[in-house]
């Protein structure tokens, strides 16, 4: 098996050394002005930092170590997120470290493993992930991009949207339908296509923040070889389904919410609402919020310590995680009265920007499941709620 | 914080013991005790004597169990999802600031103290209300439940403790029935004879506000259990009403609040078990204390809710957590009183938000 990187041991460190260990390596490796940044990053800003991480082994955390992956165990992985996070270290173009890597190690055939595996931690393929469609969003099941078997070529046809960073990629992972009839989750397989590909068309779509963040994806009679298919036919969906595991908990890390209320903080004392009790009965609250969901954030984790899996319940989190940080932006747009409708940050101070941090908060309750369907699951499968 | 497996079992034990007084769910002895006196029943206080609860907070060189508040709350827990009435905090409480004095006869059951400290609604302070001058306790202290069955009263004064008979010379009781069926009592001490012990209530007072938030964690579990099973149950429009999004959503919701409500209480006791003092314990109480005041009212309120019109009535048993919520939300500081106090504490997660505020 290709091992690009010799990576250090990290198990053997006890935890506390290896907190200290990412700590140092952010200190002494990431850019500094990639440093907390308001949009999410193009390749061409990223790459330094990508392959900073690449050729220190540090790239691909929960990746075995034969594979040129940090080997963590899960307790290891919280410490090397939360580091990351409370670092405010830039967000890599990361589909292929996080989402396509792990599924590849579990479901992929040897010639996959050994030819994509390296490329994504050499950097020479950036991966972009294709599951939503216009029509299949919280429904995903019911995506109807098809893909047809032709001799050796599978044959696709369709479109895909909600492609984070599709632009910058080369190769796309996609569910596509290979069987109509039957439950609906039966008849999905998991393709690999290179995005050079004819009949490949990519349309970046503006978010709110008018972002060029993520793109549409159109495939017309898209060729890709029969051997792209990953795991077996009709498969794809328990495949992808079951990719999400543990990882899930970091969709509920307070960090996201504590650097919002740092700001929410930051930007009181600059307004001069810091001493108005109103305001500091309602930013009491949010901190207390923010403690308690600390508090339930480390007992899912200590539950990943003691080797534990995770249920259903889990979406409590990010459920919880999401809305109190909309609420600690509802309250910036409060106190920053006409600063709110502003385009740019108050006196051009980046960590002084409610209506940014604001819109960002938006897509939080609807990315990696919506609030309403995560609801829905949570009823079922943790209350026992009837259909 | 993790806890060890060791710990993890004891606190597993004293749960299950709990199921000697009463079921999870079963509140047929709460609604018997209503509006009966003592509101208790002696029997089982002696009961819960044998069992080391009395005095589980007690060090066991001074005749206690020696068990930290992790197995404490794990018990109020359960107590409170039985609305069980016997006064067990406020008994704890006295025993533990006893400590060397709290005698056998308390412990075991035999002889009954509550802790006497508040001057008035609304207050956090056991200085004030009654005072010890030349050997003589005058004043009053308020909303002491369970009163009415009490053998004795620990009264805290600004020079100490007081140890008062029931039926000391010169003390009235006066008793306030309260929504959950017992009492609240105001005790009128005039020149009741007494000496002064040692003692500082503060740190009991915590110790006590964070078990009471461990018992509305067993109202909140034990209303929700009622309520999600009243959805799966209860038919309209020839369905289950559990399968409507919205009350299915709104369940949810409550749930989130009982598990914010678990993690905050549990992590505030391995908190103080793990020796905070000062600040540090006192925000983490006043964190669990204001969560499980709010979550508890807004969990029986919602209850009755998602109950329609038979959560209304006195027959069905949601509607006695809302009232022993009622009860409790404030007692030893109800949420607004310790939002306040944590916001005038060196916050928990100042170091966490302002280690973000650094920046580059």
């Amino acid at each position: 098996m290709t091992t690009p990187t010799q990576t250090p041991d990290f198990d053997a460190l006890s935890d506390e050394a290896f907190r200290a260990a990412v700590q140092t390596f952010l200190a002494d490796h990431h850019p500094r002005h990639l440093r907390n940044p308001a949009k999410r990053l193009h390749w061409d800003e990223a790459r330094d930092w990508y392959l900073i991480l690449a050729s220190h082994g540090w790239l691909a955390p929960s990746w075995p170590r034969r594979y040129g992956g940090m080997g963590l165990s899960a307790s290891k992985q919280l410490i090397y997120v939360d580091e990351f996070e409370r670092f405010g270290a830039a967000r890599l173009p990361d589909h292929g470290i996080i989402l396509l890597g792990p599924l590849l190690i579990r479901h992929g055939s040897e010639e996959q493993k050994s030819h994509f595996l390296p490329k994504i931690l050499s950097g020479e393929h950036i991966w972009c992930q294709g599951y939503s469609e216009p029509n299949a969003g919280s429904d995903l099941a019911s995506l109807r991009t098809e893909a047809v078997l032709d001799g050796e070529e599978w044959v696709i046809n369709g479109q895909k949207t909600w492609t984070t960073l599709a632009q910058d990629a080369n190769w796309i992972f996609l569910l596509v339908r290979t069987a109509k009839g039957g439950r609906k989750q039966e008849g999905i397989s998991f393709l690999l296509a290179p995005m050079d590909s004819p009949g490949i068309t990519v349309r970046p779509i503006l978010n709110i923040h008018r972002h060029d963040e993520f793109c549409e994806v159109f495939f017309d009679n898209v060729r890709v070889p029969k051997s792209n298919l990953v795991g077996e036919i009709n498969r794809g969906w328990s495949m992808a389904k079951a990719l999400l595991g543990f990882e899930r908990i970091f969709l509920g890390s307070p960090r996201q919410s504590a650097h919002a209320l740092a700001r929410l903080k930051h930007l009181a004392r600059h307004l001069g609402a810091w001493d108005d009790p109103v305001f500091r009965d309602r930013y009491t609250q949010l901190a207390l919020d923010l403690a308690d969901h600390n508090a339930l954030f480390e007992t899912f984790a200590d539950r990943l310590r003691r080797g534990e899996s995770l249920g259903a319940d889990v979406s409590l989190l990010k459920i919880h995680q999401s809305e109190l940080f909309q609420r600690i932006t509802d309250t910036m747009m409060e106190i920053a009265a006409e600063h709110a409708g502003l385009l740019d940050p108050i006196g051009g101070d980046r960590d002084l920007d409610p209506a940014g941090l604001f819109l960002t908060a938006r897509a939080a309750t609807i990315y990696g499941g919506s609030s309403e369907v995560q609801r829905n699951i949570l009823a079922k499968s943790v209350l026992g709620l009837p259909s | 914080m993790s806890i060890d497996a060791d710990r993890l079992e004891n606190i597993r034990m004293i749960r299950d013991s709990a199921q000697a007084i009463a079921r999870r769910g079963d509140v047929r002895r709460a609604r018997d005790w209503r509006d009966r006196l003592p509101g208790f029943d002696r029997a089982v206080w002696r009961k819960m004597g044998d069992l080391g609860w009395i005095g589980l907070r007690v060090d066991e060189a001074d005749g206690g169990s020696g068990l930290g508040m992790l197995e404490f709350c794990a018990l109020a827990e359960e107590l409170g999802a039985t609305l069980t009435p016997e006064p067990l905090v406020a008994a704890a409480a006295a025993v533990r600031l006893l400590g060397r004095n709290a005698g056998s006869d308390r412990l075991s059951g035999d002889r009954i103290v509550l802790l006497a400290w508040q001057e008035r609604a609304g207050s956090l302070d056991p200085a004030g209300g009654a005072s010890f001058a030349g050997g003589r306790l005058s004043g009053c202290k308020r909303l002491v439940p369970a009163a009415d069955g009490a053998d004795e009263f620990l009264v805290t004064t600004e020079s100490g403790l007081v140890l008062v008979p029931r039926d000391a010379a010169g003390l009235t009781i006066e008793l306030l029935p309260a929504q959950d069926g017992g009492h609240l009592a105001t005790l009128h001490f005039d020149g009741v004879q007494g000496e002064l012990l040692p003692g500082d209530a503060g740190r009991v007072l915590d110790e006590a506000a964070l078990a009471t938030a461990a018992y509305l964690l067993g109202v909140i579990e034990g209303a929700l259990a009622l309520t999600v099973d009243y959805l799966k149950t209860r038919r309209q429009f020839d369905v289950p009403i559990g399968s409507f999004q919205t009350l299915q959503h709104r369940a949810v919701d409550l749930t989130l609040q009982a598990a914010l409500t678990r993690a905050s209480v549990e992590s505030a006791a391995a908190c103080l078990d793990g020796g905070a003092v000062g600040a540090e314990a006192q925000a983490a109480v006043s964190r669990a204390k204001a969560r499980a005041s709010d979550a508890a009212m807004l969990v029986t309120r919602q209850a009755i809710q998602l109950h329609g019109g038979i959560g209304y009535t006195d027959e069905c048993d949601v509607g006695l957590y809302l009232r022993k919520a009622m009860v409790l939300a404030p007692a030893y500081g109800g949420a607004a009183l310790h939002r306040r106090r944590y916001a005038a504490l060196q916050s928990p997660m100042d170091d966490i938000v302002d280690g973000v505020a650094d920046g580059p």
